[in-house]
């Protein structure tokens, strides 16, 4: 019998009340109560002592809903999703009825909402389809009426049920036309019923070398074996297009260009070098300081998140924080960071991913509101500081969001008297799975089904994280176990899951052996492919010497955490599975690894934007400016800012929003180590739309942008380094792969002259959404080539940062650096609907010696106030200045022969505005002497008026509302 | 005497590191303890004169914030928990410490009755996690330890469910007893009068934080520990600039650290 539980929240409920406020919106005016509703089996459910546990008498009351409502509307999770609720539940069941047995213990959460007032079914569907995802959840409606005949809602009790006929491993034909071998790589391997598996992403190329190998070893392939390979030789894990030779470039990109520029600043800066573990652990690390080093590791998890924003987030802030916690022999996460892209929420473009327009995508609102949610949750709840992010508006994100997310580590330099980057798993080490248990999540990745999930198929394509779990087991492992030596070697489950960490672990050991059955599962029948593969969250693999074992798990079960020996590691040169004692793989680890077959890459290259627009010069451009700020790209992002935890941990020193006026920034400065005056100062830049014109020059204004903005906050160039992501588009095309060849090429040119290495990096190739528009014609969107450049320095004192925001009036504005007539990609030409020529390109040499200089000022303490110039041009960073300090500035652009607008509003990269007080004016300008683009352009002034003369006249408190109002609802 | 303090830890808890810190910079010694540790050796609570329980997601919030964590220690620790509150000890909750002890009843503990669930810190009215920086009125009346030396501070709050909740009957006996420690208040010093920002989470009567009766137990949702060094404020960058142009250092302490330095000066007398 299942049991319901239903409590009751208070009038007020803030929940409550931001619904009624969206219905509102809509017209109808409506009152709405909360429900949070628990069900389970176990008899104590239906006892006070659990139900007392549920409910806080002040302001909630059990099974005891009020009767005046029109509609019931009531969402809950699928079978197999996870529902962090539910677990809680389940633990207070345990607690308060003692009972720790086996029993049938599961809670299931789900939310009923009570709703009364004008609305039609439709209304509340249409709620639904905002409050929930069909992929993960169901919704339940029913009328005043409906619900009083049925008795209220019904139990649901979401139990998988398995077919325990799946649980065994099926040899698979190779030895078939080569038709049929890229079918298998194309849909998976073929069920019994004809139905495919999900695709293995194996080309021809590939499965022909595959079946070579199986030819050799003169036996068939086992299903597990084909998964394993799918899922290490994949564009995920191998980077196959970064690590092909390319054109006349036989080591590949990434070799060639990006480990190239890293390996050669290396070694110019000999006894300085920063670096400390590059591109070889699960993130790159450097110096701290002389007891610890830092890791940074950026990650993307965009077709996640377009299917199921929430989840596909908060997997993605809990994957990368597990990142930092694998690299060296743990590194405790102390500053996330995100990045979004995503379609201008207030459109709303009908596309479908079947012709018959039933499966529509979820809209960008939906898809901005979930994953401003799933990183919010993930990150707030984990205890790390999110300070420091971006959002980036285009049209083209509608098809995949770009959803970034990175973390930041902290680990000792040594650990007992070793250095603590470095680890191995030796032979005889048993394999230890910790954390979370395996379900059919995330097997396959995100790969979309569009068939209706249910009983027989829990929500394979969706995890969603659990990041509670995931901080008991990291404070356990990092914070108490990792010093006391009991493990030699830690890696997280990510992408692949087990094939994926155990195998990767095992190059170092040389072999593993692993025994399937011994994994704790979620629940019974999986097969034993979807164990070793699964994505489930929350699980770190670690290399144990076998009298170590006991103790690790021991003390994890005492921080009620779950961790069990599935295996040893060998040096037998094999990768071998089995499954209650039967081998089911049994693989040469050299053919795991280096078995994939070469392909060869060709690429050719097509500048777009081939004219410049002629434009009327105006008078006054004080509304183009206004409406500037108004601009997506440039509006704030304060609804995010204050959502993101960025005060815990208590390091945060340089915050998103600064100055009196609270401007949204891209830098933050966060003390790791309260009792050292050292800080991580963090940043990131792209600019996706430069790409139309000039991969390159698109590629160059992204690292410029996130070094400079490092130097404009006090940082120092010379302890700076930089993480790369590719997030590119239909990476088959020889125009694409032209693309980044000229981006990458770029990258290594200005890395090198900065003498900034890449410490680490990421690749997402293929983000198009391939689908049909209403009338069902077929259409493909693709995201435009970006690459997101982070930067992550060290201050050494922060008090010598600098904050963007003026501070006093009468102080003098400076621009350095030069303005060209570069608006080609800008804002502006965007605002006008133009694409334009001129791409803004960078002068690396000359913007290095103004870093130098400004490095150099900054730490003479010369600086009141700094901000970059970015997208907007000199324009908006004036205007974002005036807002910040809520004071006015005096400006006179001195004439140098460009147009207005390019004076205003080209994007000219190397350029910072900075305020200096007066008697720091004779300083500030020796420092410079013999820098000839240090132009004081005027002061800050005592009015209310952003002054710039012959240009524009506009009230700062202007100014100010139009740079907030447009994200504000949100 | 030099007291010592426990700080809590587990399941989700995250803010026990800096914590301590305040506590140690403050002149107390002080441990961490993961709650399964301290229900395995509920007798460690003897030798410590004071008890935080810090900021964090105890149980991700779920069944509401503070709510799992507290029936923990209701079903494993209470006896231990109330002989302690009960002797000439401190206790602080802080956010999701001051949930968890409201939760429990050591809050507002009228007529020295600890156990009774009296207040609700609930959903915040805009339902959004709201991290940012406020200011804050210290109850002059207040005889608590922890408060010594009144005035106002400004500090963050950082929450989803901070939004203090009461029946007209529990809210007049707080009033009257001075238990209404902490409220919040506009940066000029007026009443926030349930105005959001001022009041980030619409809480009633603008309260961030409440004592039990003897004023030694103080549960409050912003963050003095996030506060405690001048470094950490939102305005640092704007007092730092006006101290150079004045050539005047600033002070390394901000209005945070108070609440340590009185815990640490209340077993020092």
């Amino acid at each position: 019998m299942a049991y319901r539980i239903e409590v009751l929240g208070h009038q007020e409920d803030g929940r409550a009340l931001r619904i009624q406020k969206a219905l509102d919106a809509k017209g109808a005016e409506v009152c709405v109560r909360v429900v949070d509703v628990y069900t389970s089996e176990h008899p104590a459910a239906n006892d006070k002592p659990f139900r007392s546990t549920l409910a806080n008498p002040v302001v909630q009351s059990v099974n005891t809903l009020p009767d005046d409502f029109d509609w019931a509307l009531e969402i809950g999770f699928l079978p197999g999703v996870t529902d962090n609720i539910g677990h809680t539940a389940e633990e207070l069941l345990r607690l308060s009825s003692n009972d720790n047995s086996d029993n049938e213990t599961a809670c299931y959460s789900s939310r009923l909402y009570l709703i009364k007032g004008p609305v039609s079914r439709e209304d509340v569907q249409a709620l639904a389809y905002d409050l929930s995802n069909r992929l993960i959840q169901r919704a339940t409606i029913k009328s005043r009426a409906e619900f009083k005949k049925d008795g209220g809602m019904e139990a649901v009790l979401p139990k998988v049920h398995l077919d325990n006929k799946g649980a065994v491993a099926d040899e698979i034909e190779l030895e078939i036309s080569d038709q049929a071998l890229e079918a298998l790589g194309r849909q998976g391997i073929e069920n019994e019923d004809g139905s495919r598996r999900g695709p293995l992403g194996l080309s021809l190329l590939y499965l022909q070398a595959i079946r070579d190998y199986f030819k050799k070893e003169g036996r068939n392939a086992k299903d597990i074996e084909l998964e394993t390979l799918a899922q290490t030789w994949s564009e995920h894990c191998k980077h196959t297009i970064f690590a092909s030779p390319i054109d006349e470039v036989q080591d590949g990109l990434y070799r060639h260009y990006i480990k190239r520029a890293t390996n050669e600043i290396r070694e110019k800066r000999g006894d300085d070098d920063i670096c400390v573990s590059v591109f070889s652990d699960n993130a790159g690390g450097i110096i701290f300081d002389e007891n610890y080093l830092i890791c940074d590791k950026v990650e993307t998890h965009n077709s996640p998140s377009a299917l199921d924003p929430f989840g596909g987030a908060i997997t993605g802030i809990v994957g990368v924080n597990r990142d930092c916690m694998g690299f060296g022999l743990g590194a405790k996460p102390v500053i996330n960071r995100y990045g979004f892209c995503f379609a201008d929420p207030r459109s709303n473009p009908k596309y479908f991913r079947d012709p018959k327009g039933a499966d529509p995508m979820l809209s960008p609102a939906h898809i901005l509101n979930g994953v401003v949610a799933g990183v919010e949750s993930g990150g707030n709840c984990s205890g790390i500081p999110t300070p420091q992010g971006f959002v980036y508006f285009d049209d083209r994100f509608a098809g995949k969001p770009l959803v970034f997310v990175g973390t930041i580590g902290l680990i000792p330099r040594t650990i007992n008297g070793k250095p603590a980057h470095i680890k191995k798993a030796r032979p005889g080490d048993k394999i230890v799975m910790a954390g979370g248990r395996v379900g059919r999540d995330g097997i396959h990745g995100a790969t979309f089904s569009s068939v209706a999930l249910d009983e027989g198929s829990p929500a394979t394509a969706v995890q969603i994280g659990d990041p509670i779990t995931q901080k008991k087991m990291s404070d356990a492992l990092i914070k108490e176990i990792r010093d006391k030596g009991w493990y030699s070697a830690i890696t997280d489950n990510g992408a692949g899951g087990l094939s994926s960490s155990v195998g990767e672990m095992a190059g170092q050991s040389g072999g593993f052996h692993v025994a399937l059955e011994s994994v704790p599962l979620k629940y019974p029948g999986m097969a034993p492919w979807e164990t070793w593969i699964s994505e489930s969250q929350e699980r770190m693999t670690l290399a144990v010497p076998p009298e170590h074992t006991d103790a690790l798990i021991a003390f994890l079960a005492r921080r009620g955490v779950e961790a069990t020996v599935i295996g040893t590691y060998t040096d037998s040169g094999r990768a071998q599975v089995s499954w209650h004692g039967e081998t089911i793989m049994d693989l040469s680890m050299d053919f795991l690894h280096d078995g994939i077959p070469e392909t060869p890459l060709k690429t050719t290259f097509t500048r777009g934007g081939t004219t410049e627009p002629k434009l009327e010069e105006k008078s006054d451009y004080g509304p183009d400016l206004l409406a500037m700020m108004g601009r997506l790209n440039i509006c704030s992002k304060e609804f995010i800012a204050t959502q993101y935890d960025h005060e815990v941990q208590a390091g945060s020193v340089l915050k998103p929003l600064q100055g009196p006026g609270r401007v949204y920034a891209e830098t933050s400065i966060t003390k790791p180590v309260l009792s050292s005056p050292k800080g991580v100062i963090l940043s990131q830049a792209l600019f996706p739309r430069y790409s139309d014109i000039d991969s390159a020059a698109m590629a160059a204004a992204g690292l410029d942008l996130a070094v400079r903005n490092i130097i404009a906050a006090g940082g120092d160039i010379k302890h700076t380094a930089l993480l790369d992501n590719f997030c590119w588009c239909s990476s088959d095309e020889p125009e694409r792969l032209g693309q980044l060849k000229r981006a990458v090429t770029a990258i290594y040119d200005l890395a090198v002259k900065y003498e900034t290495p890449f410490i680490s990096g990421k690749d997402s190739m293929f983000n198009d959404f391939k689908g049909y528009d209403a009338s069902g014609k077929a259409i493909k969107v693709s995201a435009p080539p970006t690459l997101l450049v982070s930067s992550i320095g060290v201050i050494d004192d922060v008090r010598k940062s600098v904050s963007l925001a003026p501070k006093a009036p009468g102080d003098l504005v400076y621009l350095l650096g030069t303005t060209k007539d570069e608006l080609g990609g800008s804002e502006y030409y965007d605002h006008l609907k133009h694409l334009g020529s001129n791409v803004p390109e960078t002068d690396g040499h000359q913007n290095l010696r103004l870093y130098k200089l400004l490095g150099r000022a900054t730490r003479d303490r010369l600086i009141a106030s700094a901000l970059s110039v970015g997208l907007g041009g000199l324009g908006v960073a004036l205007a974002k200045k005036a807002i910040a300090g809520q004071m006015g500035l005096d400006i006179t652009l001195p004439d140098t022969g460009l147009s207005k607008a390019a004076l205003l509003f080209s994007e000219s990269t190397g350029r910072v505005v900075v305020t200096v007080a007066p008697q720091n004016r004779k300083a500030f300008e020796r420092n410079f002497k013999g820098y000839e683009h240090c132009h004081m352009i005027g002061s800050v002034a005592f009015s209310e008026n952003l002054t710039i003369r012959n240009f524009a006249k506009v009230k700062t408190s202007m100014l100010d509302s139009a740079y907030k109002l447009p994200l504000k609802g949100y | 005497m030099t007291a010592s303090v426990l700080i809590l830890s587990g399941y989700g808890l995250n803010c026990e590191e800096e914590t301590l810190y305040a506590f140690e910079y403050a002149g107390l010694k002080g441990r961490i303890r993961h709650i399964n540790d301290l229900i395995e050796n509920p007798k460690e609570l003897d030798d410590v004169q004071v008890l935080a329980v810090p900021g964090g997601f105890s149980y991700g919030d779920d069944t509401g914030s503070g709510n799992a964590f507290a029936q923990k220690m209701k079903l494993a620790l209470w006896e231990p928990v109330r002989r302690f509150v009960e002797r000439d000890t401190l206790t602080i909750g802080i956010c999701n410490g001051c949930q968890i002890v409201a939760n429990l009843g050591l809050v507002p503990g009228i007529n020295k009755k600890y156990g009774e669930r009296l207040v609700a810190v609930t959903y915040n009215m805009t339902a959004r996690y709201q991290c940012r920086w406020i200011d804050l009125s210290i109850n002059d009346n207040s005889d608590s330890p922890w408060l010594q030396g009144g005035g106002t501070m400004h500090i963050p709050v950082a929450h989803g469910e901070g939004r203090f909740m009461m029946d007209e009957t529990t809210l007049k006996s707080l009033k009257d007893s001075n238990q209404v420690a902490i409220s919040y208040i506009k940066p000029d010093g007026s009443t926030a009068g349930g105005e959001f920002p001022y009041n980030p989470n619409g809480s009633t009567a603008d309260i961030a934080g409440i004592t039990d009766e003897s004023g030694r137990v103080l549960a409050l949702m912003p963050h003095p520990e996030r506060g405690m060094f001048t470094w950490q404020r939102d305005d640092y960058h704007e007092l730092k600039d006006q101290a150079a142009r004045e050539g005047k250092e600033l002070p390394e302490e901000s209005d945070g650290m108070r609440l340590f330095r009185n815990a640490a000066r209340y077993f020092a007398s």
